[in-house]
């Protein structure tokens, strides 16, 4: 008698699957969608004939080639990211409501873009003008490790003591950005209100070409953890029980969510929401088996980062929104209903 | 609980008990076993050291069900088992979980979350996922372990029958079973020796016959008990309403 | 459009550019002060003034651009003051092949002479008449400037939200407009727009206080104001001196800024 997979009743792992190819095809529509959407009309169809006729607009050329692929490019690997990181962070803290601020990399990346903002003129010159982009990375990244070491006691991490530690930092940064803050002029004033709604109005694919590096081998090797968060589901002890390095996951899931999502803060700002709301709704639909959470995750983040940012400029164009308007105004409704239509107190 | 000098050992084909009274070293002793806490000594099991074994090697051999494991995410029961089988999830290997589940007795249970499951079943769900790592109990010649921590702590008096018979089935195969136990009579049912600790010490390991007598037991959890052995009904205890 | 914009240029054969983004209130104004106004087509979300221009498509704030916004209308110029951005969206635009003019930014005199020369440059008209005229209204205002024999020392607040008083510090300008009117500007010690507390503000012992002419906390009633223990006790609060002024007006730094300074002049001196 031989049982195929799928046939056990409460095996989600073929809904998972199936929702995998319909998520990739989903994205693929959101992409042509992208692209054929925007202020100056440039329609995919006219480029498309213009091209195979050799007689592109060379306007049209920059404003697909050069804007609108970039930021598509950039909206796919950041809403991955976030989406990722979320679903990695909420697995290693055994908690639905976790996310990559857990860690203090919110705060060490708010902080560094504001020091960046405020006291730009004083850096090297070599940082020159991604000095916002820099100093958030490198913020995101120095508060990761700082709350690594204050956490780990003799090769093992705490990640309560994690949490609270980034309690901590998150304050302390809070409070830093409040100094900042008072310091800066009009002009910064109104930067640091925009950097901290998110954009992806500067998208280039310079841009992209620094974020790749950071983001595509964490989205890359995320499923690598997912045997591991799926055990930590079950407490570490049960963890390492099973035969999990239960310290190298932590580790490898905290150098991942660092780099991610240090690497998105830095290149569009503070965009909220994805890293909660993906995840759970994966939950709901195909189960917390984060062998296909993560994968699944990462798709559904670039498809609906894309969709806002598709809201986002076409709204009050050709003035366009952050952002992280727009997916807090869309993503936090949906997500009270989900929560509101949801029976009983396990849905988390 | 700090534990001195305590020898232990336990042989493949047995069912080994660890009893004593609360805050006598059992839990200790158990994570010392399961390689959970650091400690100052030496744990071999199949002649290997615990302290240098790489985690997926320990989980080869041996497989431990904790006292209560809560779940942070909604997993189905078979999801739950499935966690056992580690990598590498065949079709045959997918079934074994099924066959797990039946085991306990939850066949019909693969589809129901595992959090709306109540205690007992949880527990019985646990010890299914358990015995899915090492579900064979010699592989390559080689016995495997179960290390249960208070395995029938909340179930009702059929199903703590029906688990301390997987325990015993598991270890008549030839496997290993350790088992912290609170409850005497089914330890004297059940294991093939018994280990009592007090105050973190070992106060007498043998056989049960030889273990639970009245004076080890009364000396180790300060009250006054009574061993019946009935000619017809085997071992079973009557403790004294007055302490000593 | 390409067939438009064909048309155009074969119409207009000194190759002057016609359509027009202009980014930053002061450009904007200085662009319809050079009679200049049919050539814009879009503008930034701060210009405001002269009125008229408001209903020209607004491509946002000017430090937050989208490229694609700004290409989408149709430009051949963009004017832009000094600090647009962000970077990539601008060199987006530069890619574009559409010159993109950025305007120096400096609250002074020379500042918004420098201004008006570089707009009339990047757009082929000859500024000098509006600089002179401009020119000749800053002497004025340095006439009333020279009569006065006990400067006042002003204060500017930028808004009273809730008791908590924003005042313009060093560096501002309105400190610039407060000193070019003949005053001195009473809040002194720290750079920008600040919350001043009332001990400082006690010490600092304003003559008049100067407000921005809006609705809101911006635009809070005398008694209102002077209901704080710190500005009652001023000077200020004796003779109910209250300036209030368009915003625009006063903090713009464009040509209207010597009207702005002799206006204020005679607010605070009675003119």
């Amino acid at each position: 008698m031989v049982a195929i997979a799928g046939c056990i009743p409460g095996d989600r792992s073929d809904r998972a699957r199936r929702l995998f190819f319909w998520l990739l095809a989903g994205l693929a529509a959101v992409a042509v969608l992208s692209v054929g959407t925007g202020a100056s009309g440039v329609s995919v169809m006219d480029a498309a004939q213009g091209w195979l006729a050799g007689n592109l607009d060379p306007r049209d050329e920059l404003v697909l080639m050069s804007i609108r692929l970039p930021r598509l490019a950039l909206g796919m690997l950041i809403g991955a990211a976030l989406a990722v990181s979320g679903a990695v962070m909420q697995g290693l803290f055994r908690n639905p409501l976790a996310d990559p601020g857990v860690v203090g990399v919110g705060a060490g990346a708010s902080l560094g873009a504001v020091f960046a903002i405020v006291l730009g003129g004083m850096l090297p010159a070599w940082v020159g003008q991604h000095t916002v982009s820099f100093m958030a990375f490198a913020g995101a990244g120095g508060s990761t490790l700082l709350l690594y070491r204050v956490a780990t006691r003799s090769g093992r991490t705490s990640v309560a003591t994690m949490l609270l530690a980034g309690i901590a930092l998150g304050a302390l940064a809070a409070a830093m950005v409040g100094v900042m803050t008072y310091m800066a002029d009009d002009r910064q004033l109104r930067d640091l209100t925009f950097w901290g709604m998110g954009s992806l109005a500067g998208a280039s694919w310079a841009k992209v070409g620094a974020a790749i590096p950071l983001i595509l081998p964490a989205i890359l090797l995320s499923p690598l953890l997912a045997r591991g968060l799926n055990g930590l589901a079950l407490g570490e002890a049960a963890a390492g029980h099973m035969g999990l390095p239960v310290q190298r996951i932590k580790l490898l899931a905290i150098l991942a969510v660092a780099a991610a999502t240090g690497a998105s803060v830095a290149v569009s700002g503070g965009i909220g929401f994805i890293g909660i709301v993906v995840p759970h709704l994966l939950r709901l639909g195909s189960g917390p088996d984060h062998r296909w959470l993560l994968p699944n995750a990462a798709v559904l983040g670039a498809v609906l980062l894309c969709l806002a940012d598709i809201v986002a400029r076409m709204i009050v164009a050709p003035a366009e929104l952050p952002i992280g308007i727009v997916t807090a105004i869309l993503g936090a409704p949906v997500f009270l209903w989900i929560l509101l239509s949801r029976k009983g107190v396990g849905a988390l | 609980m700090i534990l001195h000098g305590v020898s232990f050992d336990a042989r493949p084909g047995h069912l080994t008990a660890i009893v004593g009274p609360n805050g006598s070293g059992k839990t200790t002793l158990m994570r010392a076993i399961t390689a959970e806490t650091p400690f100052d000594g030496h744990v071999a099991m199949n002649g290997t050291d615990i302290a240098s074994a790489k985690p997926w090697q320990l989980a080869a051999i041996r497989a431990v069900l904790p006292q209560a494991t809560p779940l942070a995410f909604p997993f189905t029961v078979i999801e739950v088992v499935r966690l056992g089988l580690g990598s590498g999830i065949s079709a045959a290997r997918g079934h074994l979980a099924q066959q797990a589940l039946a085991r306990v007795g939850l066949q019909g249970y693969e589809g129901r979350m595992y959090q709306d499951l109540s205690g007992g079943e949880q527990q019985r769900a646990q010890l299914a996922r358990v015995l899915a790592q090492v579900w064979e109990p010699v592989l390559d010649g080689q016995p495997r372990w179960l290390l249960l921590d208070e395995p029938v702590s909340s179930l009702d008096i059929g199903h703590q029958l029906i688990v301390m018979q997987i325990a015993r089935d598991f270890a008549d195969a030839g496997g290993g079973v350790v088992a912290v136990m609170h409850d005497l009579n089914l330890t004297a049912m059940f294991a093939d020796r018994v280990a009592l600790l007090a105050e973190g010490r070992m106060v007498a390991q043998g056989t049960p016959a030889g273990v639970l007598t009245d004076a080890n037991l009364s000396c180790a959890y300060r009250c006054r008990v009574r061993v019946n052995t009935p000619p017809d009904a085997g071992t079973w205890l009557v403790p004294h309403a007055a302490s000593v | 459009m390409r067939a438009l914009a064909f048309l155009l240029l074969t119409a207009l054969p000194c190759a002057a550019q016609d359509r027009i983004v202009s980014l930053g209130g002061s450009v904007s104004e200085i662009v319809a002060a050079l009679g200049a106004e049919d050539r814009l087509i879009a503008r930034d979300s701060t210009t405001l003034f002269p009125e008229s221009l408001t209903a020209l498509p607004d491509v946002g704030y000017v430090r937050a651009l989208s490229p694609e916004g700004v290409l989408s209308v149709g430009p051949d110029m963009i004017l832009a003051e000094d600090g647009a951005g962000p970077v990539e969206a601008v060199e987006a635009l530069q890619q574009a092949g559409i010159p993109f003019v950025s305007i120096p930014e400096d609250p002074s005199p020379q500042g918004v002479l420098a201004k008006i020369r570089a707009v009339g440059e990047a757009l082929d008209i000859d500024a000098e008449p509006l600089a002179a005229q401009v020119a000749a209204g800053f002497d004025r205002a340095a006439t009333a400037r020279a009569d006065v024999t006990e400067p006042k020392k002003v204060l500017f607040i930028l808004s009273a939200q809730g008791g908590r008083l924003m005042v313009g510090g060093e560096h501002t300008a309105a400190g610039a407009i407060i000193e070019l009117a003949g005053g001195i500007n009473a809040a002194t010690g720290f750079d920008g727009y600040k919350p001043m507390t009332d001990e400082a503000i006690l010490t600092a012992a304003p003559d008049v206080i100067l407000m921005m002419d809006r609705g809101g906390d911006h635009g809070a009633a005398n008694e209102v104001l002077f209901a704080q223990a710190a500005l009652g006790a001023s000077p200020a609060a004796k003779t109910d001196a209250v300036v209030r002024m368009d915003g625009l007006l006063l903090l713009g730094f464009g040509p209207r800024t010597p009207d702005a300074a002799i206006q204020l002049h005679d607010a605070i001196y009675g003119g």
